[in-house]
């Protein structure tokens, strides 16, 4: 792309009488039915393929936010959480649990996402 | 200052209990100012423990907050992420909306109706015009009466709107044991906390509920959720759908396209507000500074004049 594009670019964004037209996939259909003709033999080894990168798709947010919830910053909150878990699973026990731990799985969820969600959004797309 | 008052109203309440009795023994001995230091500092106790006993008393009265709702039923606010599309000189990432639009279709379409984008939107920001025609004309539409009065079925075309998963909202509730799926066209700005709230709901479910929180029967936990009791299930798993530019759909990642199509479903017009936002201020900052400048030029020899009055001599000799 030229000098000269990038202001005749700028002079269509700017002017009210431009307009936006989404590009047609040119092309690429018949290229794809060719190369699917031809991979018709190998085609076993491409699905096998696939599965297993299916199976290595990994989602960053729970990754970060487990990173997240083991950091320094949400101690308080997992302690807490865990302390809670360990009581209420005692009184089930026991017969009959008298609270419940979802105020403390909050402070510990949010704890967690807001650690996460900068990262998390550095390696989404 | 404040405890020599307290002090002062102590002694008034002290010389009031004793009584008309003393009346006469207490103006000579407040004449004589000589009051023993064990009834003075009885006093000043006194009157802390009941200064301390109203402050405790009106904390005790109007301190605590009371809350309407237990943060369960309140649900958990959001975390606002970092969304590139909200910035000011930003538009949606249509290939984004291309990857949503997918995800909407493959997953959440089999519930959800989609009912106030007709298929020329479309058209240059999600899909082009030839792909859209073949997407309309996968469904089925009413025409218009014909000569014997029968409506006919025909294929869709770029007008038709999408068509919803359900005939009505009985029908829907039936189906999804009473609950009813939102339609989400304009879900984004219909929900409090917008894309942070959808995107939220969407990954939040845990793998089990917190002990001891109690989830209904039919119910699904999710902490986005107001109450954490939804009807709908976690929908979204790692490599449910085959993105076609290879993006890894992991969950986050169809979460946060399918997000940003259903947000761009509400506001179609943000990139074309957003441009028209741009030159409003650009053509406004020259305006206004033009018009000050014209200002000062018109006002410059008005304000700068100086009006001098020159009287008049006087004359020695007067004129009769």
């Amino acid at each position: 792309m030229g000098i000269w594009e990038t202001f005749t670019d700028l002079v269509d964004a700017a002017a009210p009488w431009s307009t936006a037209e989404a590009e047609a996939p040119a092309e690429e259909s018949k290229n794809e039915k060719a190369e699917e003709s031809k991979d018709e033999d190998s085609s076993d080894d491409a699905e096998e393929e696939e599965e297993d990168d299916e199976e290595e798709i990994v989602d960053p947010k729970e990754t970060l936010e487990e990173e997240c919830k083991n950091s320094k910053q949400c101690s308080p909150a997992k302690h807490h959480f865990d302390e809670c878990v360990e009581r209420v699973t005692k009184q089930e026990e026991d017969g009959g649990a008298k609270e419940d731990c979802v105020e403390e799985f909050f402070h510990l969820a949010h704890c967690a996402t807001q650690c996460a969600a900068p990262k998390l959004w550095a390696t989404l797309k | 200052m404040l405890a020599r008052s307290c002090l002062r109203s102590t002694r008034i309440l002290n010389t009031a209990r004793n009584g008309a009795t003393s009346f006469a023994k207490r103006n000579a001995s407040t004449s004589s100012s000589a009051e023993s230091p064990a009834r003075l500092n009885m006093a000043a106790a006194a009157s802390t423990a009941v200064a301390i006993g109203s402050v405790a008393w009106y904390y005790h009265l109007y301190g605590p907050t009371a809350q309407a709702m237990t943060p369960a039923e309140e649900g958990l606010h959001p975390t606002a992420y970092p969304w590139v599309h909200e910035q000011w000189l930003k538009t949606f990432d249509h290939q984004a909306l291309r990857r949503g639009f997918q995800v909407y279709q493959e997953v959440c379409a089999a519930c959800h109706s989609l009912s106030r984008i007709p298929y020329r939107t479309l058209v240059g920001t999600v899909l082009t015009v030839d792909e859209a025609k073949e997407l309309a004309e996968q469904n089925e539409y009413d025409t218009e009466p014909n000569d014997e009065g029968e409506i006919e079925k025909r294929p869709g075309k770029l007008s038709d709107y999408i068509p919803a998963p359900y005939k009505n909202d009985e029908a829907a509730r039936a189906a999804n044991n009473g609950a009813l799926p939102p339609d989400l066209s304009l879900i984004i700005k219909g929900r409090h906390g917008g894309c942070n709230y959808i995107f939220s709901l969407l990954t939040g479910y845990p793998e089990e509920p917190p002990a001891g929180a109690q989830v209904q029967a039919g119910l699904n936990f999710n902490p986005y959720f107001p109450g954490t009791g939804i009807a709908m299930a976690r929908v979204l798993y790692d490599g449910l759908v085959e993105y076609e530019d290879e993006t890894p759909a992991s969950t986050s990642q169809m979460a946060k396209d399918v997000t940003e199509f259903l947000n761009w479903a509400a506001e179609p017009e943000m990139d074309d507000r957003k441009k028209m936002g741009m030159k409003v201020l650009a053509v406004s900052a020259v305006l206004t500074a033009l018009s000050i400048w014209v200002k000062r030029y018109k006002w410059a020899p008005i304000k700068s004049r100086k009006t001098i009055y020159d009287p008049p001599k006087a004359r020695k000799t007067t004129r009769l």
